[in-house]
């Protein structure tokens, strides 16, 4: 069917797809010439060709990346991206958002990021430019792949950001040449990533996986080419760089669910989060490991596993987050594009290499003949590695449940309460952890004196004893014994690497980096188990709930609190009152009001008001809430709403009935009154003044024998208002006609219907609006103390990591110098 | 004994107990009448009823949430949530229940609901022709 169809733009979409197509064809190109170069180190040209590949493959992804954001940013919505991810009313810093909401656009990011790591090679990396480069741009040519949305022998082979939505949805209204003009916009961005956190969070993560690649690649590279013992050097700072990346932006990924999403907590151990936490583990992991074999010799086989594995897991993660296999079990995934099978051979791919360079130079890669000693840190850098890797391989084996369900057709669902699962393992492994890291920092490479080191560990950890159990007496955690031992050995880490940084100011700055990340981590820990386990749910509703029928165990008291406008309730220490809303489309504020109560005075004090919103997108679900939260520098207060009363989303869509119609009022009542009568109505009193002989009517010419009277009326509300109507009382042509007054302000609409002039009466109808359904909201409240430890942690734990990469980069330096 | 050896045997003791955990801590998906005979929590799939009456009146209780959802074998059985009506528990075509049952009735602790998604090209459909009659005749 060839339809002409009007006010399309094509042209942005073919220039896209043709970079698309070019990118892939330019990674293919710069891929296999880096592999030549590698194998033939004498001719210049195969690197030449490699690098022009290579620019070209970053031309077409930036120009990719500049096309689609014009097609959002225009709202081009003959472009399925742009209709299914943007809409005209969304703000333009959320543009962005909409940018890589979807898998193409998150595609897009992962390849631009390793364009910029590859930017960074190709400069700096030297001698191993090549080898590295060549497993860079494999994984480029993967990604490529995943953008192409071509059709190859019946199968499609990745998914184009610039598809046309005729194209990719059937519907009737394709058939129309004139489709466009009745698409009126787009179906918008979740609400749920409508927050500053989405526009920032994406690319850090991303930015993350995208490092990993060079570890991978340097592991590899050093592999292939024999240089068993090279590549640490060069491949240690990368390492740090992507474990410091992907580490803020699981965090922030962390505070965005925290900020933004409504399950009330910043972690939850949802499959997503646990994948991209794993790749993070076990490159940290190999961060050690790969210390230890540079200062011992020791563990070689273990720093190429890990640092190989941990890319290998990034691509697993990816799967599991876009084959849609999560479905059942994740709140968040994306769904399925159909690009499982693409996915499977990018992650099987990688995991082949790994697989067969390892075995291939198994019996090359150096190894010691002598074992570690036990008082040394290389042996206990090496058990910390293992335990973390254990760690990991506990998450992965739960979180691949629907995995091994799809593999073996089996049914089995992953457990119940998925937290305390994941917390009575990893409390575990964390306490293993923060031990190891400890008493670690008061031994050497190779050998240690066993008395100093006693000393040193007793002397600490007899202080960390003290320390803990005040923290442990404030936060009031005794009654869990994980908990108590995950305190302790926190605060004995960060005693330990204190002493660490207190010998570095006295010069031994090489191991600064290493002792601030260190308390950054143990921070962090503290931080995240005092805020996960003490939490309260604060608007706790125990008075006002139904027991249920046939149910006579004691149902535990409901988490959500009713609170009608203007009508406080006391919640805890706090009284608690909703003042009412604002709206600023598509978004209705709830003003919630906060007020300390002084229990003698009765004065309030500390107060503030929360401004928790809602947004009700009906293409995305109902009701989407936003917690607002108070932050106090000991804890937080956390408040959502999860129900409200409808009406001030209605008055966004402007359904405003007219206001003409008798339909909102409720029934009449009819009197029949003298001139200086008083009567009642429900917001106060009126009296009936006198009769305008003299009324006149707009519009409306009045003949000599035609009868015109008004009824004056004087409204008293109880508020102290006062407010007249005249509503008129006509006969003409002997038929009588009547023109009613409204007093708008208190929903009143008079009727001056009949004059009998034998009783010397006059006949008045009142009609007054019902009252307005008082405004109500229903929410949550949480407070979540000493969650500033956690963030705090994780930006020391951050800077740490940056001095760690300056220090080894400086050491880098050092090392070709002394070679050259 | 070599320090790897006394390593390997305590990691493949942690391995074996964590399958055995795994095992011990996941569940399977079942129906409501095998729920009746439980007393473990546990999940039923299912599908909400929508012909019979949603009940959530914030005014009374803000924290009672029920309604009638049929399992995989079509039973149909009332559940009680308590907690706020999640909002678009309408539209949801398919109900992950976690919970157990109490007499005839089902407690449910978490519900996740799977709705008809944006990327769902069907729905995309009947949207898209609900609003099409009313900007076609600005046309």
């Amino acid at each position: 069917m060839d339809v002409n169809y009007v006010g399309e733009n094509l042209l942005p979409g073919q220039i896209g797809q043709f970079f698309v197509i070019l990118s892939f064809g330019a990674a293919l190109l710069s891929f296999a010439s880096y592999f030549f170069a590698t194998k033939n180190p004498e001719e210049k040209s195969w690197q030449n060709i490699a690098r022009v590949g290579f620019w070209l493959n970053a031309l077409s992804i930036l120009i990719i990346g500049m096309v689609l954001f014009y097609i959002i940013y225009n709202h081009l919505f003959e472009y399925h991206y742009a209709y299914a991810h943007s809409s005209t009313t969304l703000p333009t810093h959320y543009i962005i958002s909409a940018f890589w909401e979807g898998q193409e656009g998150s595609f897009w990011l992962w390849m631009f990021w390793q364009v910029v790591m590859g930017i960074v090679l190709v400069f700096k990396a030297k001698s191993w430019e090549n080898p590295v480069m060549t497993f860079v741009m494999l994984c480029q040519v993967f990604l490529a792949s995943m953008l192409l949305g071509v059709e190859v022998f019946g199968s499609r082979i990745g998914s184009s950001p610039f598809i046309l939505l005729r194209d990719a949805l059937q519907a009737p209204i394709f058939s129309d040449p004139n489709y466009l003009s009745m698409i009126r916009d787009g179906r918008g961005l979740n609400p749920l990533l409508q927050n500053y956190w989405m526009v920032i969070h994406p690319p850090t993560l991303f930015l993350g996986f995208a490092a990993m690649i060079v570890p991978f690649a340097y592991a590899a590279a050093g592999l292939w080419q024999k240089r068993f013992k090279e590549w640490i050097t060069p491949g240690l700072p990368w390492a740090l760089f992507a474990v410091m990346v992907l580490g803020a932006g699981i965090i922030m990924g962390s505070f965005w669910a925290y900020e933004a999403l409504n399950f009330g907590g910043f972690w939850a151990w949802d499959p997503v989060e646990n994948v991209s936490i794993i790749p993070w583990l076990t490159l940290i992991a190999a961060v050690h490991v790969m210390i230890a074999y540079k200062h011992t010799g020791h563990a070689y086989f273990t720093a190429c596993f890990l640092s190989l594995i941990s890319f290998v897991l990034v691509i697993y993660a990816s799967f599991l987050t876009r084959s849609g296999i999560l479905g059942e079990t994740s709140v968040h995934s994306f769904t399925s594009l159909g690009m499982s099978g693409q996915l499977v051979i990018f992650n099987v791919a990688f995991l082949l290499i790994m697989i067969f360079l390892l075995v291939v130079r198994r019996k090359e890669m150096p190894s010691t003949k002598i074992e570690e000693d036990i008082y040394s840190r290389e042996f206990w850098l090496f058990i910390g590695a293992l335990v973390l890797t254990v760690a990991c391989v506990q998450m992965i084996a739960t979180t691949s449940i629907p995995v091994f369900n799809a593999i073996f057709g089996t049914n089995v669902a992953p457990p119940i309460d998925p937290i305390p699962h994941y917390n009575k393992w990893q409390g575990a492994f964390a306490v293993v952890v923060m031990l190891l890291t400890a008493f670690t920092q008061f031994l050497k490479f190779k050998r240690t004196d066993a008395k100093k080191f006693w000393a040193a560990t007793i002397a600490s950890f007899v202080l960390a004893i003290v320390i803990s159990a005040v923290i442990i007496y404030f936060t009031h955690i005794y009654t869990n014994v994980m908990y108590m031992l995950i305190t302790l050995t926190s605060v004995f880490c960060i005693l330990a690497n204190l002493r660490i940084l207190g010998d570095s100011f006295k010069g031994k700055w090489r191991l600064s980096g290493s002792a601030v990340s260190h308390i950054g981590f143990g921070l962090l820990l503290i931080g995240a188990l005092i805020a996960a386990a003490t939490n309260e749910v604060i608007s706790v509703n125990s008075s006002n709930y139904i027991a249920v029928a046939g149910f006579d165990q004691v149902e535990k008291p409901g988490e959500n609190l009713f609170l009608t406008e203007n009508e406080p309730v006391q919640m805890g220490k706090y009284r608690i009152t909703y003042v009412g809303d604002s709206v600023a489309a598509p978004n209705v504020y709830y003003k919630i009001k906060y007020e300390e109560i002084n229990e003698e005075t009765g004065e309030a004090k500390n107060a503030f008001i929360l401004m928790p919103f809602a947004q009700n997108n009906p293409d995305m679900g109902g009701l989407i809430g936003t917690p607002g939260t108070k932050h106090f520098l000991t804890h937080d207060i956390y408040t959502l709403i999860t129900a409200a009363a409808s009406d001030s989303h209605k008055s966004i869509q402007g359904n405003d009935e007219d206001a003409a119609g008798f339909d909102q009022y409720d029934e009449p009542a009819t009197y029949l009154v003298n001139i200086g009568d008083t009567l009642r109505y429900r917001n106060g009193f009126y009296t009936i003044e006198g009769i305008n002989r003299n009324a006149t009517l707009e519009n409306m010419p009045v003949a000599a024998d035609d009868i015109l009277v008004g009824l004056q009326i004087k409204v008293f509300a109880s508020d102290g208002t006062q407010h007249s109507a005249e509503p008129v009382f006509l006969i003409k042509g002997g038929n009588t006609f009547d023109f009613h007054k409204d007093v708008e302000a208190q929903g009143l609409r008079f009727r001056f219907t009949k004059i009998l002039p034998e009783e010397n009466k006059l006949e008045l109808m009142t009609y007054q609006k019902p009252l307005p359904e008082k405004k109500w909201v229903v929410f949550k409240a949480i407070k979540f103390p000493y969650i500033n430890f956690f963030w705090c942690g994780t930006i020391v734990m951050t800077v740490g990591f940056g001095m760690a990469i300056y220090r080894r980069i400086k050491d880098g330096r050092a090392t070709s110098k002394r070679n050259a | 004994m070599k320090k790897s050896s006394i390593i390997l045997i305590v990691v493949i003791a942690v391995a074996i107990a964590m399958i055995m955990v795994i095992y011990t801590d996941s569940s399977t998906y079942s129906t409501f009448t095998e729920a009746k005979g439980k007393q473990t929590e546990l999940y039923v799939v299912g599908v909400l009823n929508k012909e019979k009456d949603l009940l959530y009146d914030p005014v009374t209780d803000a924290n009672h949430f029920s309604f009638y959802m049929y399992d995989n074998d079509s039973t149909e059985c009332q559940v009680v949530f308590n907690g706020s009506k999640p909002q678009d528990i309408e539209r949801s075509e398919q109900i992950v229940l976690t919970g157990k049952m109490e007499g005839d009735v089902f407690h449910a602790s978490k519900i996740l609901m799977k709705c008809p998604s944006k990327y769902n090209q069907d729905e995309v459909e009947v949207i898209e022709m609900e609003s099409t009659p009313v900007t076609a005749s600005l046309n």
